[in-house]
């Protein structure tokens, strides 16, 4: 493209405008090209022919101002907010009328965390309509489990605090502690597979899935679909106590139970001793006074009985001042029977005695 | 027998104790069960150390 200038003597000399026109001519013949970075300061307006933003290095902050006809921009339907990455195709660009550089984007893709949260909520929507998370998949842990699995890295922090927290709680814990990688590539087949062994073990009743905090992408290996459905496979109860509270990896969401910190995974795996203790001391306390308790109702119902058996005997109505008449052994209720003459015996309150009847009436 | 198997024994030991039911012969076979339970309890919290072990870990397939 040819571009007037003036010539002052030896010396010549372009417009402005026909400097911009230059250098924007030259600019074309540039590739277009892929840019990675930072959206920052993305501006849409309706009345505006072309969306702006700004593309951030997070190196070392360069930046590149981004403009990208607004039609295609929605067309992409990207939702894309500040500070997140993006991929952009474009080819560099001078606005002529404002010497301003950028790169004309003709499409953008969503890079990283993007990405892998949109695959992570889709993997989350197929598991749960597989019935993977279901309330009703989930096993009650046991209260006193024979040995505690854990799984955790052999970095030391999240191991220990489990343990420690474990063993606080309950001292005679017995503990089987798989090491594996649970960070990077290689740990959500690792972990699947941790899981896998401790659940073969012997008297192993639930196992506890431990990994300290990190950062959104190191706890990736927790929403694998493998580790994911090897939770949720696994026939012992499994508790997921990976990052912290606000993290939600999807081995939380398939897990019988989820902590949020290393002695709520404590609490919910191993009883605690010192309420044992109690427990304990106070049943020996109790049984201990059963027997005295035994033997006193026994007593107070041995009197109660003699109480009653006293009350229906004869021999309080004979010390009222009855007196009870027999003949020949059998007890005269009427006179019928007797004759003057019969002999009859006499039973009073205190003794008796024998006597024959003068007449009958 | 489990901490859990003793503790339950001995808890329902007691409650038919209190309740009065048993016969006095009963009652002290029960009495001298609890006591045994109660033992196995405090055995399985005091002497039993805990144990940690490592499991080798197999490579993922």
């Amino acid at each position: 493209m040819k571009v007037e200038a003036e010539q002052y003597g030896d010396r010549t000399v372009y417009s402005v405008s026909a400097f911009n026109r230059g250098v924007a001519a030259w600019l074309t013949r540039l590739p277009t090209v892929w840019v990675e970075g930072e959206v920052t300061e993305l501006r849409r307006q309706e009345r505006w022919q072309s969306v702006f933003f700004t593309l951030k290095d997070p190196g070392d902050g360069a930046c590149l101002p981004v403009s990208m006809p607004r039609g295609q921009f929605d067309a992409l339907r990207l939702d894309l907010v500040d500070g997140e990455r993006a991929h952009v195709y474009g080819r560099p660009e001078l606005f002529e009328a404002r010497g301003d550089f950028r790169l004309r984007a003709l499409s953008i893709e969503r890079f990283g965390l993007g990405d892998h949260l949109a695959a992570l909520e889709r993997l989350k929507q197929k598991l749960a309509a597989e019935g993977l998370f279901a309330p009703a998949r989930k096993g009650r842990l046991p209260r006193f489990p024979r040995r505690v699995g854990l799984v955790t890295g052999n970095d030391a922090a999240a191991k220990r605090d489990v343990l420690t927290a474990i063993t606080t709680r309950f001292p005679p814990a017995r503990v089987v502690v798989a090491e594996t990688y649970v960070q990077g590539p290689r740990a959500a087949p690792a972990l699947a597979t941790a899981l896998q062994d401790l659940c073969a073990q012997q008297d192993v009743d639930v196992i506890v899935l431990a990994r300290g905090g990190g950062s959104f992408e190191d706890l990736l290996p927790f929403s694998d679909e493998r580790l994911v459905r090897a939770v949720a496979a696994c026939s012992v109860p499994v508790v997921s106590a990976v990052g912290h509270e606000q993290d939600t990896p999807l081995t939380d969401l398939a897990a019988d139970a989820r902590a949020s910190t290393p002695s709520v995974a404590a609490r919910l795996v191993v009883p605690d001793a010192d309420e044992l203790r109690e427990r304990l001391t106070q049943t020996r306390r109790r049984l201990q006074g059963a027997p005295l308790l035994l033997l006193e109702r026994k007593r107070a119902r041995l009197d109660g009985a003699y109480g009653r058996l006293r009350a229906l005997s004869p021999r309080a109505t004979l010390e009222r001042g009855y007196a009870i008449v027999r003949t020949d052994d059998q007890i005269v209720r009427a006179s019928q029977g007797l004759q003057p003459g019969s002999r009859v015996e006499v039973e009073l309150g205190e003794g008796g005695f024998g006597a024959t009847v003068e007449e009958t009436r | 027998m489990t901490y859990e198997e003793a503790q339950r024994e001995l808890e329902q030991i007691v409650q038919q104790l209190e309740s009065g039911q048993a016969d006095l012969d009963s009652a002290i076979k029960l009495w001298e069960r609890g006591e045994e339970l109660h033992r196995i309890c405090l055995e399985k919290l005091d002497s039993a150390q805990g144990k940690i072990e490592t499991l080798r870990p197999t490579e993922p397939a």
